[in-house]
């Protein structure tokens, strides 16, 4: 398995998938100075409220695309190369599954983990409000990670499945456009489509006053109805995406 | 020659579900955002001119300009794939004709899907039961958008010849639309290819009158479809030999 793992690796090399991922913390960065650059005031001291609330927006908006991207460059040198019938004859499928499924995990952990610090460093940095929420950071760096895996399990059964990655990156798309939509319906809409869960797990809320156009943020506890239907998807899909790669003829 | 070479990419084109991403993406935020609509007609009290901007506000910045990214993208899997560059580049037709040929196919795709984003748009609006008639700008919006989205082909299509990942080229339009954000606030819009689309469209402000007067549009465009068919036909000249 760590050989199989290593290969995964070895394949995206100069794939410039590192660089991806660069470009998409950068946005974000430039986003966050942009955004936090200019408060001052009652904005900075809701500044931990405005990140927890934004940055899941941000996900909604970019992750889905990122992951299917990433997932779409770790399978399509497969199809391209014609090669999952000649290593199918030397490893398990199910170890393929597994190696090209961890590779992204560990790119998307890190992304979840770089854009934690990058919150940090702004939070010190700028001097935000009250101590850091370190249970509200923590809950959010666990639940987006469990957002992002979900996603990337989803589409890298879509990658493998389809050589035409045309599909899994429309399938993508479409699930950004809807996450967004879902964290301006009802909190029930989003928890139907795992894209929407970048939303269903936000700590944060957010009341507008349309007549004064302030805006309040408020925590609000842990959905675990949520928690619980987005291990139920996961779960789901694994045993889906995995039966179907191994009985896959090439 | 210029046709029959147009006929040759929809004959590629053939059987191919390509389309379905374009018939797909407007009828979410037409429901969605019409869903939306209804659900806050307090704050969005200016009937079809609301509803226009959550029918198109997001889909326009982020999404639309992806989707172009895909099926540029898919446009260029065909030469990228089998050595096929080697086969194209052999026809005895001149070069430009070559990524002409593509733009004219994604344009007939972005126009097929501005007609689409109108007809759901009435007939949302139909349905929402909102007073008075169809805004008579809808024409114009749909119409500048669908320059401005002729504009992304161009460009996408320059990096699909140039990036030969199916994949990456989508990224980078994904990127593209949010830097359009950043291109609109700064009030460059006009000078980014990516923004045009939005501004076409008035996704913020349909009632107002748009960030650039409608020639600084068309002479935008102009320009940006002009440099990337230079910078095609010389990448295509010059680099045509590498089709591994």
């Amino acid at each position: 398995m760590m050989r199989v793992f290593t290969m995964e690796f070895q394949k995206i090399k100069r794939k410039g998938i590192f660089t991806t991922i660069a470009i998409l913390l950068g946005v974000q960065c430039l986003w966050g100075l942009w955004s936090f650059g200019r408060m001052s005031g009652e904005k900075l001291a809701q500044g931990w409220f405005q990140c927890l609330y934004h940055f899941p927006i941000l996900n909604a908006i970019m992750m889905p695309v990122v992951i299917a991207v990433l997932v779409s460059r770790l399978c399509d040198v497969e199809h391209k190369g014609q090669t999952f019938k000649l290593l199918e004859t030397i490893i398990p499928a199910e170890t393929l599954f597994h190696a090209k499924y961890l590779c992204g995990v560990i790119h998307v952990t890190a992304i979840a983990l770089l854009q934690v610090f990058m919150i940090l460093a702004f939070g010190v940095i700028k001097g935000f409000g009250g101590p850091i929420p370190w249970d509200k950071i923590l809950f959010y760096l666990i639940s987006t990670i469990g957002v992002h895996v979900t996603i990337l399990l989803l589409q890298q059964v879509l990658s493998l499945h389809f050589a035409n990655q045309m599909v899994p990156l429309t399938v993508g798309l479409l699930g950004s456009l809807a996450g967004l939509f879902t964290m301006f319906l009802p909190k029930g809409v989003g928890k139907l489509l795992i894209w929407g869960y970048y939303g269903v797990m936000m700590r944060v809320g957010l009341n507008w006053d349309p007549s004064t156009r302030i805006s309040d943020f408020y925590y609000v506890p842990v959905d675990w109805l949520g928690v619980f239907l987005l291990a139920f998807m996961f779960a789901g899909i694994y045993v889906y995406g995995r039966r179907s790669f191994a009985r896959k003829e090439w | 020659m210029l046709f029959k070479i147009i006929q040759a990419e929809q004959m590629k084109l053939k059987r191919s579900p390509v389309w379905l991403a374009f018939f797909l993406l407007p009828i979410l935020p037409a429901f969605m955002g019409t869903f939306n609509y209804v659900q806050n007609v307090g704050i969005l009290d200016d009937y079809w001119y609301s509803l226009w901007t959550q029918h198109t506000l997001f889909t326009c910045y982020f999404f639309l300009p992806a989707t172009i990214g895909v099926y540029c993208s898919y446009l260029c899997r065909l030469e990228h794939t089998n050595h096929n560059w080697n086969s194209v580049m052999t026809l005895p037709v001149p070069i430009p004709y070559i990524y002409l040929s593509k733009l004219f196919t994604a344009s007939v795709m972005v126009l097929a899907t501005q007609v689409w984003v109108g007809i759901l748009f009435i007939i949302s609006g139909k349905l929402s039961h909102l007073p008075g008639p169809v805004p008579p700008e809808l024409f114009e919006w749909l119409a500048y958008g669908a320059i401005g989205g002729i504009v992304i082909c161009g460009v996408q299509l320059c990096l699909s010849l140039i990036i030969r990942s199916f994949a990456v080229p989508v990224g980078i339009a994904m990127i593209g639309g949010i830097g359009s954000v950043a291109a609109l606030s700064k009030g460059a819009g006009a000078l980014y290819p990516y923004s045009l689309m939005s501004i076409g469209m008035r996704a913020n402000s349909p009632g107002g009158p748009m960030i650039c007067t409608p020639g600084q549009l068309v002479l935008s465009s102009v320009l940006f479809l002009g440099a990337s068919t230079v910078i095609a036909v010389l990448w295509l000249r010059n680099k045509d030999v590498v089709a591994a």
